[in-house]
């Protein structure tokens, strides 16, 4: 069968080159990405591998700079780089036989094109600022609503592809209440949008739906992954901290629309703003999500230079979109970043007076002591609070180690900066005792990402600069972000990487109409989701046919509605919605669920004490997760483990996944409560029960067809459990909360395994 | 060619995609929900690997999680006896290789070890008095003494060993191998790993990390099988629910699926229904796999009584056996406890009685069985400990620090040349004199056993080719076969 699949895909292979050999070639998409691949390496940005003096990063400025031989425009065979690349002779022939990396027939062909079409080349796309593109001139007014949907019809249209038809209107507020929500949208929500008539019906859930306080809760998940936010220090013995009063900073930010450039600002530095407000001190936190280490035997100078380290790294991978942490050892290969200007950008993060050690429980240093009463600040009391000094404590072993005290549960870690900074250096390898002594680095920005010429000096500026209107990268990366949340896939699949090695944008014009809309509305987030939610593109109906399927796997080019399975926290979430388990108390210490027998005890000096009640049953990004041993249901489905910054994530469908579903405990008790609920709510009648479920669970009632097999399900059941009442017993007692015990045994067993037919339905664990 | 489609243990979509591309998408739904067991057969995995024959098919790594100390189990230093209690001299242990545990200590006194050494085998192979089912297999297994390593404290050392890198993200040993090699068994994960505690000392902690997959593909990261509760997270129906009953449940399932495949043509659906089809059937296949019941009273003899009990170290050699019989590519064992900063004599003994039995036990048992030729198994740390003591040193107790510079593990079988003992450190075990063995070396050499070139199994991450070995990896020719 495999030799099958390479004849096709040969066959595809040899087609898409027959295409393309009409077209032009483009350097920034096809040409750079070869030379960026196989090239780089040797002849790239790192000074220190690189051979023969030659940088083809730099191609333009060798030939401008006189050099013709290189490349000789429209005569490829009398530049050198073709000659090298295609020569016969082992000797001459680039790259060399020992080479990893080889160039194959295509690239080498592409190549030859491109010089013989005169070798133009720009600017990598992503270090020039974005402008506003014009709308494509497009045939078919009738489909597009706003300004996304001409750039979209536009490239369907070049492909001969069509959009689809609007999807129907149970479909799109389940699709957009689990978008900006993480929740599933009540019966009575989806009955009030079915019965209202009006033009504006759909944006009227859009509306509500921005103004919901679950709104922030969802927004914020996404965003502590990025930030790497954790209950936990990270390593070793993996101890706690205490930083969920930054988590409902987020939260509050979030949901009261705080502009985008203001949310940057202040979580990188809020302390260092005049008049700082406590909750603009708060918001730093985000500086110090990164791990501590606390293993005894720890050299405190190598481990305070890893924490600047994470802070640099995730600014490049939130923020810029770039795989900054490549230069922290040598020159980047692949994008023009120095090593000396990595330690540039550590310098803005290495005045925090801090230690490297961690404390082994509670937080580090700097933190402050966070008021009972906030959030609910007077204006009087919002002011930023100055931390107290880093002091010792001893801590065992021969009197070796040394620890920083710890704050306690009512402290948060925060940012400060030191009075007299740390000189910082170029650390040779990136390692701690390895600094360069022969220069003090002063703080400053990469110089090719710094089109318009600041020099920012402080971590205040810094922040400044990257939400200047025209940064190359920020708005870009950020709306990038947004939308591959709402369509499982960027417009720039790499949402980490906008660099030469990154994917070029599927859409690069609206990727920039999107950006500089951002931009204009004042950095609007709420406005943005709402731009995106009202587009045509957004609302098309998901359903495909086999050979849309075939056109387009990953639907790059969008010619139908996102579908997709829902993220780890929305499928628990809308489990417990649904059974009506949930509690919707927003913010607060975080809580402990159910979790495997032993989970932190089986490979840890620590057990996991669960709580009961309440907090069984809150939203999943109150969870506890503890770095080391997160919760497995959440990994299960690909929740970011929160070690480091991360902004994407694979989406597996798995086995394990399916166990989970059927079978823990969560579940099961969402199922019961699930049943109870159709009993409760929806009369006698086992139809209307059955649609009562299956309506809380996807919004839709059933179709004839459904009904009669979750009939059939519940009388199969009900059969077993009628002649076993042990065994409804057993299944009704799964989780804490007891049931209704007025209710019939064997119909709420029965009814409880039709709920839970329904939680694992392909459509309920599915936004579509 | 009645049943084209493979099921894998994390089927991505792109499988089925592939299917539709070939017209074989279209296969009936009915073959798939009545599907056979899936054959022993590879699914997954990168086309062109091997890249030559390979002497291994599987590893079973037995890693001893905290660090044993080299000097009191294999690397024999007679001559040290004479110096019990004199100062390490500074130009053998220089000051700043210390952790800040020991650093500020007034003395380092030569401790060296207490236990009794014997030769073993027809190359005479060293071995501590713990040690003495270890000893019995010294024709079979190969002792490197010269091992070393970059990282001083448990999390990076730790994750250097799994990973390559002492920086977490990086994918384990056992997730490239998944996505190099893929699976030999579409119902069982190509990677397993399972844990046990020590009965030396509380050990220290292990990490999810250590069998993730780091920026592969989520699928390739190792199924932790627990030490207590269900063996894999969730597999057993709940409490009332009998596997008919599941099987009534899943059939609707399947048909209510199957429907909305009808009406979305989305592959990802076809794909769940697969999953659940295989959930179904781990549910029967891995509380087999882990019943041990009807192993012959034999195998308790060679392994000991301990592997009847979930959660031991002798259960899980055990069940490493099971899982490499059904082709199981990577297990990695841990075994908890073997951090002996006090009390060594006393602790190192309990950690031996937990080990020493079971690790033979398991090289024996794949040997009588044909497998030991194509089966490479490790045993080892992730660093060596210190020969001067931690804390005070007397007659018969004394601790030890942690210590890179050198370090003793043993290999056997999948192409390793057996009965032999391999480097040599310095008069006082602290630094590798001959045969240098880096952890880059140790990946090197396991990837090449598997028919892998360690520097062509790549996996281009943020604009980069990585690869296990980073941009290092010797392989050690000197102790292959």
């Amino acid at each position: 069968m495999k030799r099958t699949i390479q004849l096709v895909l040969l066959c595809l292979v040899s087609f898409s080159t027959l295409n393309a050999e009409e077209a032009r070639v483009d350097y920034e998409h096809q040409i750079r990405p070869i030379l960026a691949d196989t090239c780089y390496h040797c002849h790239g940005p790192d000074g220190e591998s690189r051979e023969a003096d030659l940088r083809l990063d730099l191609l333009d400025k060798v030939v401008a700079d006189g050099d013709q031989r290189l490349v000789v425009p429209y005569h490829p065979e009398q530049s050198e780089l073709f000659l090298r690349i295609s020569s016969e002779d082992a000797e001459q022939r680039m790259p060399p036989a020992d080479a990893n990396r080889k160039l194959n027939d295509d690239q080498i062909e592409l190549l030859r094109r491109w010089i013989e079409q005169g070798a133009q080349w720009e600017k990598h796309w992503a270090f020039e600022a974005p402008q506003r593109p014009s709308l494509p001139g497009i045939a078919d007014h009738a489909w597009v609503k706003n300004g996304i949907d001409y750039f979209v019809l536009d490239k369907l249209a070049s492909r001969g592809l069509r959009p689809s038809p609007r999807a129907d209107r149970v479909t799109l507020i389940r699709r957009a209440t689990l978008d900006l929500t993480g929740l599933p949208p009540t019966p009575a929500e989806v009955d009030v949008f079915l019965a209202d008539n009006s033009e504006n019906a759909y944006e009227r859930v859009i509306d509500r739906l921005l103004e919901s306080q679950h709104y922030g809760e969802h927004m914020a998940a996404a965003w502590l992954d990025a930030a790497r936010y954790a209950d936990t220090d990270g390593y070793q013995n993996d101890r706690y901290r205490y930083q969920w009063v930054w988590r409902d900073w987020v939260i509050h930010a979030l949901n009261r629309n705080l502009p985008f450039d203001q949310f940057v600002i202040q979580q990188l530095a809020g302390d260092m703003l005049p008049n700082a407000t406590l909750d603009q001190q708060i918001a730093t936190g985000f500086c110090r999500n990164h791990r501590i280490n606390s293993e005894a035997g720890s050299i405190a100078a190598e481990w305070q230079v890893e924490y600047v380290v994470d802070r640099v790294d995730t600014l490049g991978t939130v923020f810029l979109g770039l795989t900054i942490g490549c230069a922290r050892c040598h020159d980047h290969k692949y994008d023009p970043v120095s090593q000396r200007e990595y330690y540039q950008l550590f310098a803005y993060f290495n005045n925090v007076p801090e230690y490297g050690v961690g404390p082994n429980n509670g937080n580090s240093p700097p933190f402050i002591t966070v008021p009972d009463a906030w959030p609910d600040l007077a204006a009087s009391d919002n002011k930023a609070i100055e931390p107290g000094p880093l002091e010792f404590q001893k801590a065992g072993y021969g009197g070796g180690v040394v620890r920083p005290k710890p704050g306690n549960d009512k402290t948060v870690m925060i940012m400060h900066e030191m009075e007299k900074p740390r000189e910082t250096y170029l650390l040779r390898r990136g390692q701690y005792n390895a600094p360069d002594k022969s220069e003090v680095l002063r703080a400053a920005v990469p110089a090719s990402i710094n089109s318009f010429g600041a020099s920012p000096a402080n971590r205040r500026e810094l922040a400044e600069w990257l939400v200047d209107p025209r940064h190359p990268l920020l708005a870009r990366v950020t709306v990038n972000r947004y939308w591959q949340a709402l369509f499982g896939r960027g417009i720039v699949v790499t949402s980490e990487n906008f660099g030469t090695q990154g994917e070029p944008p599927s859409h690069p014009r609206l990727l920039d109409w999107l950006a500089v809309e951002f931009i204009e509305s004042g950095w609007d987030v709420k406005a943005l989701h709402k731009t995106i939610l009202m587009s045509a593109t957004y609302q098309q109906t998901s359903k495909s046919t086999a050979a849309m399927q075939l056109a387009d796997p990953d639907n790059r080019w969008l010619a139908r509605g996102p579908r997709f399975r829902l993220p780890a926290m929305s499928l628990r979430d809308q489990a417990l919605a649904a059974s009506g388990l949930l509690v919707d108390r927003v913010g607060g210490r975080p809580a402990k669920p159910y979790m495997p027998p032993g989970i932190w005890r089986s490979i840890s000096n620590n057990t996991y004490k669960q709580d009961h009640g309440e907090n069984l049953y809150r939203r999943s990004l109150y969870t506890y997760w503890r770095r080391t041993i997160p919760p497995p249901t959440m990994v299960n489905f690909n929740a970011a483990e929160r070690e480091v910054c991360l902004v994407r994530k694979d989406r597996t469908n798995t086995p394990l996944q399916a166990l989970t579903l059927m079978n823990n405990v969560t579940f099961v008790e969402a199922a019961r409560f699930l049943a109870e609920r159709m009993m409760a709510e929806a009369g006698d009648g086992l139809e209307a029960r059955i649609e009562h479920g299956f309506r809380l669970a996807v919004a839709r009632s059933p179709t004839p067809d459904e009904l009669s097999l979750l009939r059939l399900t519940y009388e199969k059941c009900l059969q077993r459990f009628d002649a076993d009442p042990n065994a409804a017993t057993k299944l009704l007692s799964v989780g804490e909360k007891k049931r209704d015990a007025t209710l019939d045994l064997a119909p709420h067993a029965a009814l409880t395994m039709v709920a839970s037919t329904i939680l694992n339905l392909d459509e309920t664990v599915t936004k579509e | 060619m009645t049943r084209q489609y493979e099921h894998d243990w994390r089927s991505p979509r792109r499988q089925f995609l592939q299917m539709a591309g070939t017209g074989l998408g279209t296969l009936g739904l009915a073959s798939l929900l009545h599907a056979e067991h899936a054959e022993t057969r590879r699914s997954g995995g990168l086309d062109g690997i091997p890249h030559f024959a390979p002497k291994a098919k599987r590893v079973i790594y037995l890693f001893q999680s905290g660090g044993p100390a080299q000097m009191d189990l294999f690397d024999y230093k007679p001559e040290l006896r004479e110096k019990f209690g004199e100062e390490v001299p500074r130009s053998v242990y220089p000051d700043e290789r210390k952790t800040t545990m020991t650093s500020a200590q007034k003395s380092f006194a030569t401790a060296p070890s207490l236990f009794t050494f014997s030769q073993h085998g027809e190359n005479g192979t060293w071995f501590s008095d713990p040690l003495p089912n270890m000893a019995k297999i010294a024709d079979d297994i190969c002792v490197v003494k010269s091992m070393y390593t970059e990282a001083i404290n448990h999390d990076p050392a730790i994750t250097f060993f799994q990973t390559g890198s002492q920086i977490p993200g990086r994918p384990s040993i056992g997730a490239w191998l998944s996505y190099g090699l893929g699976s030999e068994n579409a119902d069982l994960p190509a990677f397993v790993a399972m844990s046990s505690r020590g009965s030396g000392k509380a050990g220290q902690p292990l990490y999810d990390r250590l069998w993730g997959s780091g920026f592969l593909p989520a699928r390739h990261q190792g199924v932790k099988f627990r030490n207590q509760g269900d063996p894999v997270l969730d597999l057993y129906n709940p409490p009332g629910v009998d596997g008919g009953l599941r099987r009534e449940m899943l059939d609707i399932l399947n048909q209510l699926n199957a429907a909305k495949q009808q009406e979305y043509a989305d592959p990802e659906i076809e794909t769940r229904i697969a999953q659940y089809e295989l959930a179904f059937r781990m549910q029967t296949s891995v509380p087999e796999l882990v019943d041990v019941s009807n192993e012959p009273a034999g195998t308790f003899e060679l392994y000991g009584e301990d592997a009847r009990r979930p959660g031991t170290y002798a259960f899980n050699c055990l069940l490493a056996r099971r899982l490499a019989e059904r082709g199981v590519r990577f297990v990695q064992l841990f075994h908890q406890g073997w951090d002996q900063h006090g009390q060594l004599p006393r602790q190192i003994r309990g950690q031996c009685r937990d080990t020493d039995q079971a690790s033979a036990a398991l090289v024996t048992d794949l040997k009588q069985r044909g497998m030991l030729e194509d089966t490479l198994v490790i045993w080892g740390g992730e660093f060596g400990r210190t020969i001067y003591s931690q804390g005070t040193l007397t007659k018969n107790n004394y601790g030890r620090d942690h210590h890179p510079g050198c370090m003793s593990i043993w290999l056997a079988g999948g192409g390793i040349k057996p009965g032999i003992s391999y480097g040599a450190t310095d008069d006082y075990s602290v630094n590798v004199v001959d045969g240098h063995v880096h952890v880059h070396d140790l990946h090197a050499t396991l990837l090449h056993l598997l028919g892998i070139h360690h520097e062509r199994l790549t996996f281009k991450y943020q604009g980069r080719h990585f690869r296990l070995t980073d941009v290092h990896g010797q392989i050690v020719k000197d102790i292959l076969a």
